[in-house]
């Protein structure tokens, strides 16, 4: 019996290890790291496209900036370069013709030579308002595209306009001719394989879960891409997103939680940056057309009362630089003297306030959005409730999804809505789009002024940074002087990657640049 | 019986096409439209006219519901607005990998559940009988969210013994797939299994009670076959309880599902939900609705078999 007692403990416990087993030694199959020559970065959402001309989020824009490529590049640090051009184009003097020399040992993936009529293609079917490109509407102002030379292409524009190249990385990608009618745009929505001339050939989309890319072993710059497969994970939670990289599961993460950012990039094996975006700002659109924002005394007094740098350094941990002009701190067009204008003091607050329509306060609508985009927002609309209760305006949080809350901006149905607006990062974007009329969101502030339109059609023409920035430093005073638009701060980039990954640069544009990256 | 069958076979189809209008009204009700998601913010009104019409959002509810409807009789949820591809295609990705979590999940309630709630009652005022109490507590009081990220955390983070997250499907190897439905099928399960322990302890603890039983213990029967036959009259309950909580338990996959990021029927509503895909999100939700009614059925149809009263009421 003692013996039978003692081989059947021996059993039990055999049992249970073998039940066990599968599950203990789980480490040496998933939680290994990554000797290959994958590269795996990770998302917080979940992407809907591929194809650059229907891109709206700007995570996501790391799919389409691995296949397909533009005649320039606004890089890392904000700087315009050439990409499939040669050089930066030459400008006429009337500053309406744009004219590209390409490169000539570019080809596409599909190994068709890339040349003039491709480019003129692709402008062709994005301005075609009948192919309902969503970002169509930035590059209007191209009134048409003529081949010069077989490497040689020259735009017309309907009147001065430089930004348009700098919206080129972020909305647009050059395609071979005839290739939409071939393949069709869910093709290249889902699955756009030999339509680029990037340094990643489209593998396979594993919906809700990853995108993956090869390497295209005849791109054009020699050398690039490091590595040999490129995964773009889909990792919404953002503790998860941590700990996939905390167990080496992947390599780089974009958009890690504020709070825990500082702390983590100090870990062993893991290395952090942060660097602070020229386009990414927390917006507070306030709708100039409904009271009490009507009085500009009033939205004075909202501005004066908002106190940014806590919210830079409490909220987001310093992840936002404060502003309350619609510029950058650190970029060049900043106007410190129109920031100053709108800076947090209670006392001027409440004498705005007192000499407004609204002397005893009032009640407003604050819609923000349920689902964090590059930053969440909930807190720091708390904060705004807070701050704003302190000068008698009480505020009402009203929670809704993106594409809610977006739909109110643009018809113009809030009061006032909370929201980080990213845009590619140059002077004029923001201002044009919440500020002059007939734009996307020129319903989100209902502001419209002849001084600001005239001195920024003057903007568009001018090529010289020293006259940019004293144009773009009188539209910042008149913004300031009618606070059209409520700035909170402009939000920092930031990844956190595994130290075995060489030459990550966080991109002052927010979404990832995994080129050049090595694993 | 068979009449029966039939019965509740129809009360089930009926439930399914009020709950399939009830759906169809709720979607269409929210603010927010897809056109709007899958053109952008900058589309222009007779690009969102056109889209809304192309994909029948321009026509009256009722006639909206009726097509989808007669399409889903013959087999057809439609196509994804945001995707393109097939609602039924992309269900068809994602439920083996919410089935394999929610079934794994649901053995183990049943397993642990059943075999803790057991003990307890046939130890009943002694140590073990207070530690499950406040074992059953703790496990209706831990929200499983919380659980699979401290689970992450330790299992995963600190000892390195499971991946924190993803999904490995059977074909990738048994070992792979139980690696990465362990932490989240636990998570899951202990909600459950507190509430099936408590179910059992109290149903067994009644049954243990019954004259039949002290009849029994008179007329000399062993201990095992006593439960055993207290048992047979304990589990009705039991059996409706883990039926509803199956249904339960893939309401709560959405959450889990997240949290260890699995690529399942979950996480495919979400995006459903936050991208107005109206038909991927009917498809899911009404996939959810007949699961729920099933289980029932199929609850009804076991205690059918466990008690003979119900079988002779038929």
């Amino acid at each position: 019996m003692p013996n039978f007692l003692a081989n059947r403990r021996r059993f039990l416990t055999a049992g249970a290890g073998g039940m066990l087993a599968p599950l203990l030694p789980a480490s040496l199959l998933h939680a290994q790291p990554n000797h290959g020559k994958t590269l795996t970065v990770v998302l917080p959402s979940n992407p809907i496209t591929i194809d650059p001309i229907n891109q709206l989020n700007h995570d996501a824009m790391v799919l389409g900036q691995t296949v397909f490529e533009n005649l320039v590049e606004y890089d890392l640090d904000g700087t315009l370069k050439p990409q499939l051009a040669k050089a930066l184009p030459t400008i006429s003097a009337d500053k309406k013709t744009y004219t590209f020399d390409l490169r000539e040992d570019v080809t596409f993936q599909n190994g068709k030579k890339m040349t003039a009529e491709d480019v003129k293609y692709s402008f062709d079917y994005l301005l075609d308002a009948g192919n309902k490109a969503a970002r169509r509407s930035l590059f209007t102002r191209i009134t048409k595209v003529t081949v010069l030379e077989p490497y040689k292409v020259a735009f017309e524009l309907s009147e001065p306009y430089g930004p348009w190249l700098y919206f080129l990385t972020k909305y647009m990608g050059i395609f071979p001719a005839g290739s939409r009618q071939e393949h069709g745009d869910d093709y290249f929505k889902s699955k756009p394989t030999g339509v680029g001339t990037g340094f990643g050939v489209f593998e396979a989309w594993k919906p809700n879960d990853y995108i993956s890319f090869t390497k295209n072993k005849t791109y054009w710059r020699k050398g690039l891409p490091h590595w040999d497969r490129l995964v773009v994970k889909m990792i919404p939670e953002d503790a998860t997103r941590v700990a996939y990289l905390l167990t080496n599961q992947v390599d780089v993460i974009s958009a890690p939680p504020p709070r825990e950012f500082n702390r983590l990039k100090t870990m062993p094996g893991v290395t952090g940056a942060s660097r602070p975006t020229l386009g990414g700002a927390l917006l507070m659109y306030t709708n100039t057309l409904k009271p009490p924002l009507d009085d500009v005394n009033f939205r004075k007094a909202v501005a004066c009362a908002i106190d940014r740098k806590t919210i830079g350094e409490k909220v987001y941990y310093g992840l936002l630089d404060p502003s309350a002009v619609p510029a950058p701190p650190r970029g060049w067009w900043f106007n410190a003297d129109a920031d100053k204008e709108l800076a947090f003091d209670l006392d001027r607050a409440k004498e705005f306030l007192a000499k407004s329509k609204y002397p005893n306060g009032a009640e407003i609508d604050l819609s923000i959005q349920a689902e964090p985009y590059l930053l969440d927002t909930k807190d720091a609309a708390i904060f705004v409730q807070a701050q704003l209760a302190k000068i008698g305006i009480k505020v009402n949080l009203k929670v809704y999804e993106f594409s809610v809350l977006i739909q109110q901006a643009i018809r113009g149905e809030h009061q006032m809505a909370l929201q980080v607006f990213m845009s590619p990062g140059e002077a004029s974007y923001i201002i044009q789009v919440c500020l002059t009329p007939g734009q996307v969101l020129s319903k989100s502030t209902g502001y419209d002024n002849a001084e600001l339109n005239s001195l920024l059609v003057q903007a568009f023409a001018e090529t010289e940074q020293a006259r940019l920035k004293d144009l773009y430093g009188k539209i910042q005073m008149v913004v300031a002087r009618d606070a059209p638009l409520g700035v909170l701060g402009y939000v920092h980039a930031s990844n956190l990657w595994r130290q075995g990954v060489q030459d990550f640069k966080v991109n002052q544009g927010l979404t990832m640049s995994v080129g050049e990256v090595r694993v | 019986m068979f009449r029966l069958l039939a019965g509740r076979f129809l009360a089930s189809l009926g439930t399914l096409f009020f709950v399939g209008l009830v759906l169809f009204a709720l979607t269409r009700a929210g603010p927010g439209s897809p056109a709007r998601i899958v053109l952008g913010a900058d589309a222009t009104s007779d690009q969102i006219a056109q889209f809304e019409q192309a994909n029948g959002l321009d026509r009256p509810f009722l006639e909206q519901y009726v097509v989808w409807l007669c399409d889903v009789l013959r087999g057809d949820l439609g196509k994804s607005f945001v995707t393109g591809r097939d609602v039924a295609g992309e269900i068809a990705d994602a439920l083996p990998v919410t089935l394999s979590i929610v079934l794994f999940a649901f053995a183990i309630a049943l397993v642990v559940g059943l075999g803790i709630g057991i003990s307890a009652a046939l130890r009943p005022g002694r140590l073990f009988a207070s530690v499950t109490r406040l074992g059953v507590v703790l496990g209706l009081s831990i929200p499983a969210f919380w659980l699979g990220i401290v689970l992450i955390r330790f299992v995963a983070v600190d000892l390195r013994w499971l991946p924190p997250g993803g999904y490995a499907p059977l074909s990738a190897g048994l070992t792979a797939h139980l690696q990465t439905i362990a932490m989240p099928a636990i998570s899951l399960a202990v909600y459950y299994i507190a509430v099936l322990a408590r179910m059992t302890a109290a149903s067994l603890q009644d049954a243990l009670r019954g004259d039949y039983v002290r009849t029994a213990r008179a007329m000399g029967l062993s201990s095992p076959r006593i439960v055993a036959y207290a048992l047979l009259n304990a589990l009705p309950p039991v059996v409706n309880l883990a039926a509803l909580s199956f249904g339960y338990m893939f309401g709560w996959a959405l959450i889990i599902e997240q949290v260890f990021n699995i690529p399942g029927l979950s996480r495919a509503l979400l995006n459903a939900i936050s991208q107005r895909d109206f038909l991927l999100l009917q498809g899911i939700v009404f996939l959810f609705t007949a699961i729920f009614v099933i289980a029932n059925l199929g609850a009804d149809l076991v205690n059918r078999v466990l008690d003979p009263r119900q079988r002779s009421a038929a």
